[in-house]
Formats: C-alpha cells, structure tokens, sequence
C-alpha cells in the first residue's frame, strides 16, 4: 500500500508540468498572458481534459494566452483566487456568489448545456434498493457531500434538512463526508460506501448519459430550484479590451465551425451572458440556509 | 494431653478437606454453566475469511469473552462438507453457531436446531432464504454493478468471464445481476463454473474474454492463485467481489471490509452470550466498503490507468 494522496499529488503535477508547455508552445506569438481557475466539479483530470480545448480555442482567437489552474478545492477559493493572481475563474454558484460579493468580480457568460438549460439543480439521492425515502429514513445513515463552499454539493442539503427540522447534522446522521467532486460523491452512493449524497444535476445527467444504468440504480429524492450554470468571472479591474475580446469570443463561438467543435468537446450548445443577478437564487438559498455569504469560507 | 491435640489436627484437617472438596464441586458446576462454546463454520482457507475470524475472536477478547471456547470447521466448499461440519456442531452441542459466508449458513440453518446461528459475509441473505427467528448476522452487500463499472474503465469488455460456483446460492445472486447488467448494456456474460482449484483451466477455453469477473464464490477465492496465472497470461484485467490478502494480483476489488463483519459478528454472539434473544437482535450491514486498485498489476499487465479508479480507490496497491 501507498500514499494514495501523495501518488494523485504526483500525478497532478506532471500534468501541470506538460500542460503550459503544450499550450505556450504553440501560443509563443502571443504577448498577454492571464490565469483561469477551474473548480474541482469533477475529478481535476476530467476537468483539464473539458476545459483545455476551450482554453486553447480562446487564447488562438484573442491572442491572449489563457493559463488553467486547478483549485484543488472549493474551500477557501475566494482567498485562493487573490493570493494565486488569478484573473478570472469558472466559478460554480455558491463560489459565484462568494466572489462577487467579497472581490466584485464580474460575471461574464456561462455555458448552455445540451439539454438547452444553463442551470444546475442539486440533487438528493440514495440507492434505489436502500429503502430510503424520506428525511426520517434518514436518521443514523451515512451522508456524503461535495463541499461545504458548494450550493449543489452541500448548501441545498442543509437548507432543505432545516426546513425537515434538523439542524444539526453531526447528531442526525451516523457519519458525513466530504468528497471533493459531484462525481466522486456519485459514485460513493453507487458503491454503497455512502447511503445519501448530493450532487449537481449537471455532472450526474453527465455520469447517466455515459452509463443508463446509473439512473435506474439512484433514486432521486429531493431537488432543488434552478442555480446559474459555472460560471467564468473576471476581476475587476482587468482590462476592459482582453474582457470584451474573450466575452465577444465566447458568445459567437457557436456560429463558427472550428467553435461548434470546442463546443462539442466542452459539452455545451454555446454560451450566453452572465450577470449578476443570476446568482439571486443563491442569495436566497444562503438565507435559508442560515449562511451569511460575507463570512462564510466553506471551510470543511 | 496429646489425645486433644490430635483430635484438634483431625477435626480442622476434616474441616479442610470438607472445605476443599465444596470448593473443587463449586468450581466445577460454576465452570460448566459459564464456560460458553461457540462453533465456527468458515468455508476452505481464504484471506476474507481468515481477517473475518481473526477480528471475530479479538472482538470477543477485548470484549473480556476470551475464555469462549472455539470449535473451528473449515469445510471443504462442497454441500456435503458444509453439511457435516454444522452436523458435528450441532452433535458437541455448541451454544452458538457461526458461519462465514451464505452457504455454511444455509447447512447450519438446515440442521433445523435451536442453536442459535450467528452469519457474517453473506451478500444476499433474504434473497436466498436466511431468514428465521433463530437467525441475525451482518450482511456484506456490494453491488456488483459498480465493480463492473470500474473494470470497465480498465478495458473495454464484451465478453466477460464470470467466475462462480454452481453449488453456492450467494454468488448465484451475483451471476443474475451481472446478466441483467449485460442485458442492459449489450455485453455477453460466459459463465465459468468453478468447483475446485482445477477448473481454472475451464477459462482457457472459454472463447475470447475481455476481462474476469471473480464472484463472491467461496470456490473461485480458493482457486485465485491458477485464476490469476491465466488472467496475467492472457493478460486479462480480473475483479473480485472479496478482498484478498494485501497484494493478491486482482486489479480491482470492492468488498465489504472482513474486519468489520467479523466485528459485528462477534458483538451479535456477545449479545447472545449475555441472555438476549437471537430473535430479538436484527441483522445489520456492514458500511465500511473497501475499492481497491492494484496499479502495480494493471501496468505490468500493460492496461491504461483508470482515473476514475485512482480517484475513488480507498487503497491503491503499487
């Protein structure tokens, strides 16, 4: 046996190694450089894979060269995002949120899904086989969550449990854990090795769409209302031409042929305009939730 | 003078002698009525079971029951060696009856006794008719689905050897979920019975396999050492539904932890021990599952890494 962390350490960074060099040997005309997070949605190596072919596809059609980097996690992003000197950030909803209220990033365009949606929902789901069916089959059980800084992965379930009357999680279930990604969180309910969890629609209809059998295996029992898709934020006071040049891009790449494929590859019809208030379900969620955005970290 | 003393030394030496006597009769009657016997039923000599018995019988020390006396079977995987070995627990009159795994506790559960049985690792145990007031135990319920899905992510699979004993109930389950998994998913299932360590070679001329899929079958963990030289050989990637000992050359492995159902085995038999009902105590499921990947075993095999694997394994083997 082995240090499992240490090993995806590892691993992560060779891929962080090799990934600039591909991207700036082909971009090495380029002069203007900025840095995009990416949260850990799913498991970071799906995560480069989805957004590298988006990076490169920006940085040929603005001429600014667009680095990747990886959040490692959700918690502390806000902090992360400054001391990192990002310039922007897919930001999912809860993140969003934390973001513009804390640094007033600016929401600039989030993707439409295939389905034609550019919302997420958060999802409550257990085995279909567990005999779990409500909030008081609940009690004792296992739960699994994303993260404490998501909407999808954790705010929506902590919301929703409050308004069933429970407002202490560490006394109503057996055990709680964090996962890190949707998928991961997915596939802990799957295995058994958790007997509730949540995650964002979006990544599970993605697990589903790959693997039909996951759908019959997972029964949905709760929902939320529609949260804004991930969302690209840019700070402030970038300079308003590369902000308008990668917003311009990003908002007819469906009308241009070698686009639709970056598009096919991201998983998406196109993107459309962010804005601010987009992020009001969230504001609303967080005081259902009892969550006070100014001071919340979403420290695990 | 004397006369006196010496009925004085005979009086107290009778009063010893009486008083010795009560004692050795007491302790006697007090060592029979407390001395509990418990006998264990753990089909062939594999890993899982052997952790299992292990964390049984440490559970029962630690819980000040290590003076329990043991009458350990280890039955050959067939019906008449299950058979006969809960016969001769039922013969010595044990107080408890435990068994590892389904088919041990169906030949406990036949001998129609009031010996309370007390199982562990039995995936399926409504499914296949462990039922009854005299009976509780842990289940070990993996779904088989998910171990499918993660050898899928080592190769593609359509034709998938399944490995599995015509003989054990429990792995039956096993066989009928997989094929309606491959019902659903448009994979063939090829069916390879294995009754003892020789019927491995039955995967040789099976036809063409992509990858083996090792039931919960008590048969098939004997036979892992042949299983695995003809899966390197023929360098297919295999997945087992037990775990094994800590490098065993299975490449993916989802298993309820051995050490856990053991536990719980052992909290169950201590509850019995101190005059509750087995009736009265419910079964429970094991909840520390185990998703182990051996990369060492996938790369000398020469397969790609599954991230999925290396992201959700709870151990990787290197």
């Amino acid at each position: 046996m082995f240090d499992k962390k240490k090993f995806i350490f590892n691993l992560i960074v060779l891929a962080f190694i090799f990934t600039p060099l591909r991207i700036s040997a082909k971009q090495d005309v380029l002069q203007e450089e900025i840095l995009i997070g990416l949260i850990p949605e799913q498991n970071i190596f799906k995560q480069m894979d989805r957004y590298r072919p988006l990076a490169s596809y920006l940085s040929e059609k603005s001429g600014v060269r667009i680095r990747l980097t990886i959040l490692s996690r959700y918690g502390d992003i806000v902090e992360r995002f400054v001391s990192r000197g990002m310039d922007g950030a897919f930001f999912d909803s809860l993140t969003g949120v934390m973001a513009v209220t804390k640094l007033g990033v600016e929401p600039v365009a989030r993707p439409v899904n295939l389905d034609g949606t550019s919302t997420v929902r958060s999802y409550i789901f257990v085995r279909a086989d567990s005999r779990i069916n409500s909030v008081s089959d609940m009690k004792g059980k296992r739960i699994v969550f994303v993260d404490r800084a998501t909407a999808t992965g954790y705010l929506f379930v902590i919301a929703f449990l409050q308004e069933k009357g429970i407002s202490d999680i560490n006394k109503y279930f057996g055990e709680y854990f964090f996962t890190g990604s949707h998928d991961s969180a997915i596939y802990s309910v799957l295995d058994n090795r958790a007997d509730i969890g949540s995650a964002q629609s979006t990544i599970f209809n993605m697990l589903v769409s790959k693997d039909p059998t996951i759908r019959k295996e997972l029964h949905i029992i709760a929902q939320s209302e529609e949260f804004p898709e991930t969302t690209l934020c840019l700070r402030k006071n970038i300079s308003s031409d590369i902000k308008n040049r990668i917003t311009d891009i990003l908002l007819h790449m469906n009308q241009d042929p070698a686009g639709k494929e970056v598009l096919k590859k991201f998983g998406a019809l196109k993107f459309i305009r962010a804005e601010v208030k987009d992020f009001n379900p969230v504001f609303n969620l967080a005081k259902r939730a009892r969550v006070d955005i100014r001071g919340y970290k979403g420290e695990r | 003078m004397l006369g006196i003393t010496t009925y004085r030394v005979q009086r107290q030496l009778s009063l010893c002698l009486v008083a010795i006597v009560a004692f050795l009769i007491f302790a006697s009657q007090g060592s029979a009525t407390d001395r509990k016997t418990i006998g264990v039923i753990m089909t062939g000599d594999i890993p899982y079971y052997a952790k299992m018995h292990r964390a049984f019988t440490a559970k029962l020390s630690r819980e000040g029951y290590g003076n329990v006396e043991i009458l350990l079977q280890k039955p050959y995987p067939d019906l008449i060696s299950w058979s006969n070995a809960a016969r001769k627990l039922v013969a010595v009159d044990v107080d408890i009856i435990v068994t590892y795994g389904a088919s041990a506790t169906i030949a406990a559960i036949n001998e129609k006794t009031n010996i309370p049985v007390v199982y562990a690792g039995v995936h399926h145990p409504a499914a296949i008719g462990i039922t009854g007031k005299n009976t509780t135990g842990s289940v070990a319920k993996v779904p088989t689905s998910s171990l499918f899905r993660y050898l899928k992510g080592i190769t593609s699979i359509s034709n998938l050897g399944v490995l599995y004993s015509e003989l054990e109930k429990d792995c039956m389950k096993e066989v009928e979920e997989l094929e309606a998994l491959s019902r659903e998913l448009g994979f063939k299932i090829v069916k390879i019975n294995i009754k003892r360590p020789e019927d491995a070679k039955k995967i040789k001329t099976a036809g063409r396999l992509d990858a083996l899929f090792l039931t919960s079958s008590a048969s098939v963990n004997m036979a892992l050492d042949p299983i695995l030289d003809i899966a390197r050989a023929n360098r297919l990637p295999t997945a087992s539904l037990l775990k094994g000992e800590n490098n065993s050359g299975v490449i993916v492995t989802l298993s309820t932890s051995p050490e856990e159902q053991g536990e719980l085995a052992a909290e169950k038999v201590i509850k019995i021990l101190r005059g509750a009902h087995v009736g009265a105590i419910s079964s429970s499921t094991g909840k520390d599952i185990e998703l182990i990947f051996n990369l060492r075993e996938n790369m000398s095999m020469g397969f790609k890494i599954p991230m999925d694997l290396v992201t959700e394994a709870t151990k990787i083997v290197q």
